[in-house]
């Protein structure tokens, strides 16, 4: 049997570290300029900080309820990245890049259109 | 029927897993559930063959994990470090697959790489414009399109063919 105190050291130390990430990226939210880069802050440090948290949690809940965290973490990564793929896109489209802090942009002009109907 | 088994089986996983409780009840609903969504809602039939090969596809897991990692740590540099101040790039990228299984496979590693994610994609001129979050100046950009190619011959290797895993080593050889 491994030792319990061990068990709660590493999952405090999940949890902790999945916190600071999350934190780092609420920050990032309100620091970061545009849209494109707020939602890098989203994303990632969002989702390591969720999938730490998770893992945390799994070291101490009973094995059946930690499957299921392993699904909200799946979910997690495979649905955040549609959702940045279409509000980056849409951010661009609207014109809230902002394009002075950009150090190339080669999609200017690049974009189709929106057909008017 | 057997072209929807994975469907099946993978619905019923899910299944199980979100009841949380391995009994005959569960997996049998599951399989109810899972049939009964494969037929209402039909999805188009992949015209190509995935290759199977569990190693690589581990190993691009692993990666992808690992980038994941590095990801979070770097956006949240950019984000104590420069803030406000923070540039980007959105770079017009080769898109070295015609696969539409493996460009999805692709835009998903892509938004878990170190800030960056898919602005467009370019079906028709095999080119993708992708967001990087860091770059400062000329060469940063370069690093950024370096790691996007690398991303993608990394997918490839799990999943693309050997035409296509050339084509990436080859625009790798031409960028360094």
């Amino acid at each position: 049997m491994i030792d319990p105190v061990a068990i709660d050291i590493v999952s405090a130390v999940l949890l902790l570290t999945g916190a600071m990430s999350c934190l780092l990226g609420a920050l990032g939210l309100v620091r970061l300029p545009d849209l494109p880069s707020r939602m890098q802050a989203a994303t990632k440090p969002q989702t390591l900080g969720l999938l730490l948290i998770l893992a945390g949690t799994a070291l101490r809940v009973e094995l059946e309820s930690a499957v299921t965290l392993l699904l909200v973490g799946l979910f997690q990564v495979i649905t955040a990245p549609v959702i940045s793929q279409l509000l980056g896109r849409s951010a661009y489209r609207a014109g809230t890049v902002r394009r002075e802090l950009l150090v190339v942009d080669e999609l200017a002009g690049k974009m189709p259109e929106e057909r008017s109907s | 029927m057997t072209r929807s088994l994975p469907a099946v089986l993978w619905l019923t996983f899910v299944w199980v897993l979100l009841w949380g409780t391995f009994s005959p009840a569960s997996i049998v609903g599951g399989i109810l559930v899972a049939v009964l969504v494969t037929a209402l809602f039909r999805l188009p039939p992949a015209t190509d063959r995935l290759p199977v090969r569990p190693l690589p596809v581990l190993r691009l897991a692993l990666f992808l994990l690992w980038d994941l990692a590095v990801s979070g740590a770097e956006v949240s540099w950019q984000v104590l470090r420069h803030g406000p101040r923070a540039s980007g790039a959105i770079m017009a990228m080769p898109l070295i697959s015609s696969s539409d299984r493996v460009v999805t496979v692709m835009a998903n590693a892509l938004s878990l790489s170190p800030g960056t994610m898919a602005l467009q994609i370019d079906h028709d001129h095999d080119v993708w414009y992708v967001y990087a979050l860091g770059p400062r100046d000329q060469a940063g950009v370069e690093r950024a399109r370096r790691r996007v190619v690398d991303m993608q011959r990394r997918v490839l290797a799990a999943l693309g063919s050997p035409g296509e895993q050339a084509e990436a080593e080859r625009v790798l050889g031409r960028m360094s």
